[in-house]
Formats: structure tokens, C-alpha cells, sequence
């Protein structure tokens, strides 16, 4: 059996923009009152009203009114369905500020009707919006309830037509035609109108409204466009109050990565890199960028990464909201660390690379590699890329230090003697190696030599240069 | 016994110097202080004094020496190999050269384990060491301190991060620090090439030089240890030429 849940959020207009409570805040669209809050609406002030009328409720209390913002109720619905969508994967928008949940097939997924309403009403409370909720076999039914008082909106063991009686035919007039002529005829309830007989309410207001009670009952398939989730993440919260340290941002940041885990999760995603953005009281924006080497969609990683740079953030002014945007997503693989190792290793190799790199940065940190080359120093690759696993040529049995200088040192050379920290010693050598003809040519003599303490090193001869350079350390 | 001392004492990282103290059975049968293993370190002199017969991995290894080394990484090079196996990084931080790789890799080194972390900051080296061995994907971790000086509980907290961590954790530190006070597990000084000695030794024998000895040198893999037979071994031939 199908079940629907709708959330009516009768307040978004109003909080999408402003959650103070403190003062009268009245929503204004084309001059008229469609959202007030709680102190404005004990000053008396109520939808539909002008705005002459809300100052003159007011009196001297200052009323604070603010133009309707579409755009801004529009990304508020869409995070909220992003949210949605990690409770159940079929469900819509529908007329002004309404989410239509099929749940009935995620019941056992939660463990029950009761578990899943409480975790929707605590996931819209934390995310600061009020709702309305109405439960009913099908989508209509359900927004309608949504207008009924509490105990029969959520009440789905009783009869759907007896819950759906007491409500005023008013609620239809966005969705439906002619009722009006209801009105004028002495019909004022659903009630009134689904004791009819259809066929004489289908000639007085019209085929589309008897569709529209079929589809309401259930008789008739309700078939609606199912959100698809967006190819990118964004999630806010708003503090409503200044926060003054990057502590108190953790919870938050922690709360963030877990809505944005749940989304990849739910969309089989990962990504590699997130942008918090910090909002300040002053609205100053302030951009964190989190990078990973491999992208994973494991939320304590990201709040590792994320920690290192929180702790590094010097906060100047209060900040009021943090936002969470992730753009670069991409289908991935879990890499996974091997459940039978006996060691106890318990990340993936990149996890640590990533910490290293959050806070030392990209440069910092270095791979060596071998390269099939004759001069010693073309034969170690240095980067920063990550690689493979290899092995390389066993066969060399030559004399070779452990340290290698990036660039050979020039020694000092006076008289006879070779000085490097102290005077040097020859032991071994030469051996020659020349190389590099086609560009520049290179012809060295190596030798080892030691120092008055017993340290070798590895030093060589630029025989065309006829100077010394030290090369390497045997450590 | 005093009952607080018994405490201390039953600490792991209390150190007790009296080597006859285990061996009279002070330890039970399931103390952590007992049937830990080594890892071996390939020098069968060297395995023979250790407590544990091999490198502590319970615990963090601290290795003095002068200038640049003394052959202190040719001691661990074995080790090292052995670690490859086990597929996870090999740490070097604020390495004073680059490790010539094809040196590791004809020693069996896997070169892709290394990963070479360069910090800026006395702090960011700490951090990364610790990070490193908290992180359970280091196989190794070596980290060369430098001269600086370093409070006891900063050291504390490597060893602590080290003692948690089943990773071979190796601190590079000079000569001159030997008076100071260290918690690590094992301290050890190189003196000269193939010759390391004890400082201290959790639960174990103290100030003994150890040789390393050649046999057991891998043969047919570059050594850094003794210089090879040359024909022109002292003056190399035609060296003076070229001074001139």
C-alpha cells in the first residue's frame, strides 16, 4: 500500500528569510501580508492584509517588512529535497511549499511509522523551518490533511473520507475550479461534496474536479514527476546568533559532512574536494576549500580534513551561518582496506596523505621513483603525484650512498685537500660516468672519500669543469 | 611492596634498568612485557641484545649519531625490506637528502612505499610524525629532529602515539642530546660504521657495543659499509694528476 506524507512548510516564505523572534516580521508580496511571525501575529496582523493595515496594527512597535524572495524559497525547497531524498527516494514538490513523501515503502527501512516521523520532524527542526505534516494513501489526501488538525492528519487507521469530511472546501480553490458554485449551492465542507453522487458533481463543476476527487480518494492513478536528485551538493545552516570560535563550528561542520555523506551515499557519488563558506554577521563570506587525494564519501575523513583547516582559521568577526558546497562529483569505487590483514591498519593508505596535505600543503610532501638513467641524479624521480607500487633493476652491485644531494655541492679545494665540514680523504675510486652527450655532456669521475670522523660521502670530479662536487652521503 | 610504587612499576613505560629483575620471572605470563616480538633486524649480533630479539615496535627507537648518519639507515635498510611487504608507507620527515632509489629498490625496497614529508616548522614536524605513526598506515616512520631542543612531553606524546601504533618508529637525533632525558623504548648511538652501541633499553642491557657483522651482509646488493678492494685504495690512481 502506497502511503504519503506531505510536508507543508507554511512558514518558508518567512524563514527562508528571517528567523527572528524577537521582533515582528511580516512577509510582503505585492503589498500584501503572506507570512507573519509569531509577534506579528499577536499584534493581530494576518495573511492577506495591506501594509497600511500591518503599520497601522503596529502602532510604535517596529515592524520589520521584507520583500517576498521566490529565488531564495526556491533553494530552501531544494536543499530540503535533497534532504528528502535520503529518506525515500520517490517524492515531489508540490504546489507552494509542500513536499509529497511516498513512505509507506521505507517503513521497515526505519522500523515503523512512529521512528520515521520523528526523524523527519528532528532533520526539518534542526535545519530551522516549521511544518505542517498530513498522512493519507494518497498525495492529495495528504496535502489536504495537512490543513486538519493534528490528531486526524497523522490518524491513517481511520477512514480516509471521514478524516477528509470536516475540512473547508477553501483549500481546494488552487487546485481546483468551481468552488464557488459550491459555495453558492450551500456546500462548505469535502464532506458535503463527496456525499454527492459523482455524476451530478461532474455536470455542475466539471470533469476536472471529479478527476481531481478520484485521484483524492485514490480511485484514479496520481502520477507526478519524482525529484531527481542535482548534480551538485549545497547545504546551510543558520546559527540565528554569533558564533566567535572555530569550536563551536565543529558540531555544525560535523552535522554538514553527515548531510552531505548521506547524500553521496544515497546517490552512489563521491567527490574529492568540498567548500565550506562561512558566513559572517557582517555578511562577509569567507571560502575554506577541503581537498582529498582520493575521493570517498566517509564523513569522519572529511571532518578530519576539515578540522585541520578550522584550526587554522583565525575567526575576526562572528560568524552566522556556514554553508557546505560540494560541485565535483563523481561515480567511484570504495577503496577498501583488507579485512584479513593481520596488521592493524585501519584507513586507507590516502587517508594520511590527505591529513599531511591539508596542513603542510601540496608541495610538502614527496615520492621518490626510479628512473632508467645513467647520471644519478636523473635516476631518482622526485614529485608529488602519488604512484604505483614497483620494483626496480636488482641487478646493480656498484658502490651507491643512501643520500643523494638534489643538486651536486661545489667543495672548497685548496692546495691539495678537499674540505667538506673538515678536510677530506680520498678512498675509492674513480668510476666513470659520462653521459648526457646530446645535450649537455657529462663526464664524471666518482669517488668515496671520509672525513676526519670516519663519515663517507660520495664525491666526484666534473672532468670537464675540473672542479669537485660532492654528490652523496653513505649513511 | 609499596603499593603506589607496584603501580609505577606495572606501567608499561616505567623503565627498569635491572636486566635480572625479568629474568627472575618478575614478569607474568600475561604481561605485555612478556613474548613481545621484535622485528628482526637482520643483524643476528644486534637481534641477540635487543630485549624483544629484533626492532621494538611497541615502542619508539631513538638513534644518535654525528654529521650525517654514520651509516645509521644502512642499520635499518634491512628492516626496511622486510617492511615492504607489508604494502604500507615507509615515512621519512624532514629527511636531510633524497634516499637514492635505486639503492632501495635494488635492496628490495618497494620506492612507491616512500613518501618524503618536508614541514616547515618545528610544530608541523611533530604533528606529521605523530600523524604518521597515529595514522596505522605506516609501516615505518623516520623522522629526523635536528638539532633543536625538544621538551620531554613533546617526545612523550611520539613515544605514547609510537607504544599505540605497531609501525617501526625511528627518531634521528644528534650526539649532543645524550644527557638529556628520553622516553623512548630503545637508544642508540652510532658510532662508527657497523658499530652501534646501546644507550638504554627498556627492560634490557644497557651500554653495549654491538658489531655488526659483515657476513651477514646480503651479498650481491650494494653495501654502504666497506669500501670495496681497490687497486688504487688509499691514493686512487691518478687522483694527484688531476689536483694539479
Amino acid at each position: 500500500m502506497s502511503l504519503w506524507l506531505c510536508l507543508r512548510f507554511d512558514q518558508l516564505p518567512l524563514q527562508c528569510l528571517d528567523r527572528d523572534e524577537r521582533q515582528p516580521v511580516v512577509v510582503l508580496a505585492a503589498q500584501r501580508v503572506i507570512c507573519a511571525n509569531d509577534c506579528a501575529s499577536a499584534l493581530g496582523i494576518q495573511p492577506g492584509m495591506a501594509s497600511a493595515t500591518v503599520r497601522a496594527l503596529a502602532a510604535d512597535e517596529p515592524v520589520r517588512l521584507l520583500e517576498r524572495d521566490e529565488q531564495a524559497e526556491q533553494s530552501c525547497m531544494h536543499q530540503l529535497c535533497s534532504w528528502a531524498y535520503g529518506i525515500t527516494p520517490s517524492l515531489c514538490t508540490w504546489q507552494e511549499h509542500c513536499l509529497q513523501l511516498e513512505v509507506g515503502g521505507c517503513l521497515s527501512l526505519f522500523r515503523g511509522l512512529q521512528p520515521l516521523l520523528a526523524e523527519i520532524t528532528r532533520g526539518v527542526s534542526s535545519k530551522g523551518f516549521s511544518m505542517l505534516q498530513g498522512l493519507a494513501p494518497t498525495p492529495k489526501a495528504a496535502w489536504l490533511l495537512s490543513f486538519a488538525d493534528k490528531d486526524s492528519a497523522l490518524a491513517i487507521d481511520q477512514a480516509l473520507e471521514e478524516r477528509l469530511a470536516p475540512l473547508p472546501l477553501d483549500h481546494l480553490a488552487p487546485v481546483a475550479q468551481g468552488i464557488d458554485s459550491l459555495r453558492r449551492a450551500g456546500l462548505y465542507t469535502l464532506g458535503d461534496v463527496l456525499a454527492l453522487p459523482p455524476a451530478s458533481l461532474s455536470r455542475r463543476c466539471g470533469k476536472a474536479f471529479t478527476d481531481f476527487l478520484q485521484q483524492l480518494l485514490g480511485q484514479r492513478d496520481d502520477l507526478q514527476v519524482s525529484f531527481t536528485p542535482p548534480a551538485s551538493f549545497t547545504d546551510a545552516v543558520w546559527f540565528g546568533y554569533e558564533v566567535k570560535t572555530c569550536d563551536e563550528l565543529l558540531p555544525t561542520v560535523q552535522q554538514l559532512l553527515q548531510s552531505l555523506c548521506h547524500f553521496l551515499r544515497n546517490t552512489q557519488l563521491r567527490t574529492n574536494e568540498i567548500t565550506w563558506q562561512l558566513v559572517g554577521v557582517d555578511h562577509t563570506l569567507l571560502d575554506l576549500r577541503v581537498r582529498s587525494a582520493s575521493s570517498h564519501s566517509d564523513w569522519e575523513n572529511w571532518y578530519q580534513l576539515s578540522c585541520i583547516h578550522f584550526a587554522r582559521l583565525q575567526l575576526t568577526n562572528g560568524v552566522e551561518g556556514l554553508n557546505l558546497e560540494c560541485q565535483d562529483l563523481q561515480l567511484g569505487q570504495q577503496e577498501s582496506i583488507d579485512l584479513f590483514s593481520p596488521r592493524s591498519q585501519r584507513e586507507p593508505l590516502a587517508a594520511l596523505l590527505d591529513r599531511l596535505r591539508n596542513r603542510l600543503g601540496l608541495q610538502a610532501i614527496e615520492t621518490v621513483d626510479c628512473r632508467d638513467e645513467h647520471l644519478p641524479e636523473f635516476s631518482v624521480q622526485v614529485g608529488n603525484e602519488l604512484t604505483g607500487s614497483r620494483s626496480g633493476p636488482r641487478n646493480r652491485s656498484v658502490q651507491r650512498p643512501f643520500w643523494l644531494m638534489p643538486q651536486p655541492v661545489p667543495l672548497r679545494q685548496q692546495g691539495e685537500n678537499l674540505y667538506w665540514n673538515g678536510v677530506l680523504t680520498l678512498h675509492y675510486g674513480p668510476e666513470r660516468i659520462e653521459d648526457n652527450w646530446w645535450r649537455q655532456a657529462v663526464s664524471r669521475d666518482y669517488y668515496i672519500a671520509a672525513d676526519a670522523a670516519g663519515q663517507q660521502y660520495w664525491l666526484f670530479r666534473d672532468r670537464l669543469e675540473r672542479r669537485w662536487y660532492i654528490h652523496g652521503v653513505f649513511a | 611492596m609499596n603499593e603506589m610504587l607496584e603501580q609505577v612499576i606495572k606501567r608499561n613505560d616505567t623503565w627498569r634498568g635491572r636486566r635480572d629483575y625479568f629474568r627472575a620471572g618478575g614478569a607474568s605470563a600475561n604481561s605485555n612485557l612478556h613474548g613481545a616480538q621484535g622485528l628482526p633486524t637482520g643483524y643476528s649480533t644486534l637481534d641477540a641484545e635487543l630485549r624483544q630479539r629484533g626492532w621494538p615496535t611497541d615502542g619508539m627507537v631513538e638513534l644518535l649519531s654525528d654529521g650525517c648518519g654514520m651509516g645509521a639507515m644502512g642499520v635499518f635498510l634491512p628492516a626496511m625490506e622486510q617492511l615492504s611487504e607489508q604494502a604500507r608507507w615507509q615515512t621519512f620527515i624532514a629527511p636531510p637528502y633524497i634516499p637514492y632509489a635505486p639503492l632501495l629498490a635494488a635492496r628490495g625496497i618497494d620506492t612507491g612505499q616512500i613518501l618524503m614529508v618536508h614541514p616547515r616548522s618545528r610544530e608541523d614536524l611533530l604533528w606529521a610524525t605523530e600523524q604518521a605513526l597515529r595514522s596505522t598506515t605506516c609501516s615505518a616512520v623516520f623522522s629526523w629532529l635536528g638539532a633543536q631542543e625538544y621538551r620531554y612531553s613533546e617526545l612523550r606524546r611520539l613515544q605514547l602515539a609510537a607504544a599505540d601504533s605497531d609501525s617501526l618508529a625511528v627518531l634521528f637525533r644528534p650526539n649532543q642530546i645524550q644527557d638529556h632525558h628520553t622516553p623512548a623504548s630503545l637508544r642508540l648511538q652510532m658510532c662508527e660504521y657497523r658499530k652501534v652501541r646501546i644507550l638504554k633499553q627498556r627492560g634490557g642491557q644497557q651500554v653495549i657495543d654491538v658489531t655488526l657483522p659483515p657476513e651477514e651482509d646480503s651479498p650481491q646488493q650494494p653495501q654502504l659499509w666497506e669500501l670495496p678492494q681497490n687497486p688504487g685504495a688509499g691514493q686512487p690512481a691518478g687522483a694527484a694528476e688531476y689536483r694539479a
